[in-house]
């Protein structure tokens, strides 16, 4: 008998899959009703896997038990508050004694990202050095690369992860404190979820545990003899999330009840290990990911759904660089068309550097595709600073965004104009020499090399 | 074209990476992976169909989704927390690529010319991005309103509130010593071999310049010596 979808039956791989694929023609009505259950099921799994799948700290606790590994511990001191994740697991967050781990995307490409974080944590009187720390002593987590090009392995993703992490470990002893006293909380996504995942093959995996031992040796990172491991990975949306309350009412300062906020959720915050992601029933009943719409509610913002909120950004690690049509036609189509056009919002938050880099930057080339789509895009604590009076462009650093941040400046009744004279004025300042810190900049030098 | 044994040897080299089992557990052919896979929607590329493969160890067309399809994969992980079977599809990618760069694919090697920049900056400073490398002219299709504030990108970096961010050619000020220890991390965990394969070029202007920034730190570490004896 022939083959009705392959009349000259020549070989053709394995039927369905890839270049091979034949289309189902189904109507639009039909095609609705064959992926409805899935859209109807995607908030939360359907399949309790919490049953099925392995709480890793536990192993972890086993293991130190056992001599084998230090966990670095959040202790009473760090202030932690308790959260859900997905499963109804405790995960606790530190809310003080941090060690800034920071995002070489956010640094090099959104500043406003990290000094809005610093900046509220000033506000809410946290002392740097005492409270937090910032410092030169630290790499990117390198998994960037890695998710983009396929150069380094777990191997080298352990070692950065165990030499960053004891870093943090012992960061405290120049000013005076004991082992363990910072904690560290992650600012990227990418980190956070590749951090996390190596955190599981290390409990998981002797060998690898013996391999990275060697290199960490070589480096005179371990801590009698053992890799330090810490209790909790922690984000720093996590943070903004736990604080959130204190937050809105200790420094909030501009009403935004009028905006119209929609929350782009970084996968590698919610999808990678995901079992470790808060899902907080205060939150959209508990059924998505908490943070970042955690924070705008908080402030009183109107946070509005849209229809591909599970859409990754299109990011890609790899196509943001070198397949920027993938990168740009993804983000517009599924992320920024859909939030202005089905969503009406003011401004789409999110909580990762990719995330904010891509759909900031990837708006303007739709003109060229009759595209005119646009929408600011910040991150969910440059909005909530912004709403605790931080300075737009001193502190925000909104300059440094290609979309119309502008918009959500002014709809929150502070001038961009005049902010951005007082930033040129101030930059005259700066070419003097006279630069303003959010903390002491000795503060930052583990080293003078 | 490789020959069959040379197939049959990278499969064997994913089928054999610890995570391999970790990441397949079965497959229900369901194609939940490809209905959230934002690469499916654009690329000639199926998360299931990757699975699948793998799964029926057909040889040869893994290798030959290794020639292209695998770079199509946006490791967003969205499959892996769709997967009723907990697979991961986007990990399976993962090894797949380092085997490419392994056996030295041409096809990963055509696909990763691009990212060389990128490469360069993290092998050697530990970020892999930094604010001279967003400049308009690297990104024109970003517009012209990517930076609002007009000025000199020094002075631009001087005005972040931050001491570490302060830096053009780095996200943030690395030290030496966490510079050096990083690229120790790069040769005993047989990165700077994985470079080699892909690109003898970029890989010698690293090794250059792991060998400056490592007189420097001896240097520094004389000087402080120095310094020390001095009191
Ligand atoms: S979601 Fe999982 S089980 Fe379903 S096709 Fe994809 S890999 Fe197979
Ligand atoms: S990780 Fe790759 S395969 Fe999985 S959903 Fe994302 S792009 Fe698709």
């Amino acid at each position: 008998m022939t083959n009705p979808t392959n009349p000259t039956d020549e070989p053709r791989g394995i039927a369905g899959h890839g270049a091979f694929f034949q289309p189902t023609n189904l109507s639009p009505e039909e095609a609705e009703r064959a992926t409805d259950w899935v859209r109807k099921r995607v908030d939360r799994r359907t399949v309790d896997l919490g049953e099925r799948m392995d709480d890793v700290r536990e192993h972890m606790w086993e293991l130190e038990k056992e001599g084998e590994i230090i966990v670095h511990r959040v202790t009473d001191a760090h202030e932690p508050r308790m959260v859900k994740t997905l499963f109804g697991w405790d995960k606790k967050i530190p809310t003080t004694r941090l060690w800034h781990h920071k995002s070489c995307g956010q640094c090099g490409n959104i500043p406003g990202y990290p000094t809005s974080l610093l900046w509220t944590m000033n506000g809410l009187g946290m002392a740097p050095g005492r409270d937090y720390l910032d410092e030169t002593d630290q790499t990117s987590c390198t998994a960037w690369n890695y998710h983009g090009s396929g150069i380094g392995n777990v191997e080298s993703l352990a070692a950065v992860f165990l030499r960053n992490f004891h870093q943090a470990y012992v960061s405290g002893k120049r000013l005076g404190h004991d082992a363990g006293y910072f904690f560290p909380l992650v600012h990227c996504g990418t980190s956070f979820g590749n951090y996390k995942e190596i955190r599981k093959y290390l409990i998981e995996s002797a060998e690898l545990r013996e391999r990275v031992k060697k290199i960490l040796a070589k480096l005179g990172r371990l801590v009698d003899g053992k890799i330090v491991i810490p209790e909790e990975v922690v984000h720093y949306s996590e943070w903004v999330h736990v604080m959130r309350k204190d937050i809105a009412a200790k420094l909030q300062k501009y009403d935004v009840s009028k905006m119209r906020v929609v929350v782009h959720m970084a996968c590698h915050y919610s999808k990678m290990v995901h079992e470790d992601a808060i899902y907080d029933p205060e939150v959209l009943g508990g059924n998505r990911a908490a943070t970042a719409t955690g924070i705008a509610m908080a402030l009183g913002a109107q946070v509005i759904d849209y229809s591909t909120w599970y859409d990754c950004c299109g990011f890609g690690f790899r196509h943001i660089i070198s397949e920027r049509e993938f990168t740009r036609s993804f983000t517009i189509d599924r992320k920024i068309k859909i939030a202005q056009v089905e969503a009406k919002a003011d401004v789409m938050l999110t909580n990762d550097t990719g995330c904010v880099t891509t759909m900031d930057k990837n708006q303007w080339i739709g003109k060229a595709h009759e595209q005119q789509y646009s929408m600011p895009i910040m991150a969910d604590i440059q909005f909530a600073a912004l709403a605790c009076g931080a300075d737009p462009l001193k502190i925000v650093q909104l300059q440094w965004h290609a979309s119309p941040c502008e918009d959500v400046v002014e709809k929150m009744g502070i001038s961009w104009a005049e902010s951005k004279k007082r930033f040129e004025e101030y930059l005259e300042q700066v070419k003097a020499g006279k630069i303003e810190y959010l903390y002491d900049p000795k503060l930052a030098m583990s080293m003078v090399a | 074209m490789a020959t069959y044994a040379e197939m049959a040897e990278m499969y064997e080299d994913i089928k054999s990476d610890f995570r391999f089992d970790h990441e397949l557990n079965g497959c229900l052919n369901c194609g939940i992976c490809t209905a959230t896979c934002p690469s499916a929607q654009f690329y000639d590329y199926s998360p299931r169909e990757i699975v699948q493969l793998l799964w029926t160890e057909n040889v040869e067309q893994i290798y030959d989704a290794m020639q292209e399809k695998i770079w199509a994969c946006a490791q967003c992980m969205t499959c892996a927390a769709r997967c009723p079977f907990k697979n991961s599809p986007g990990g399976l990618v993962s090894i797949m690529r380092e085997v490419a760069i392994k056996h030295g694919m041409q096809s990963a090697k055509d696909v990763l010319r691009p990212f060389g920049r990128v490469m360069l900056k993290l092998i050697t400073t530990g970020n892999q991005l930094s604010a001279d490398m967003i400049q308009p002219d690297h990104f024109p299709d970003w517009g012209p309103n990517i930076q609002k504030v007009e000025g000199d990108l020094k002075v631009l970096r001087k005005a972040i509130p931050v001491k570490t961010l302060q830096t053009t050619e780095t996200a943030w000020e690395v030290s030496l010593k966490t510079s050096v220890e990083m690229y120790t991390i790069w040769e005993m965990t047989g990165v700077m071999k994985q470079l080699e394969t892909m690109d003898e070029n970029l890989f010698d202007v690293i090794v250059d310049f792991i060998e400056e920034k490592r007189e420097d730190y001896e240097d520094w570490l004389e000087e402080h010596a120095d310094e020390k004896n001095d009191d």
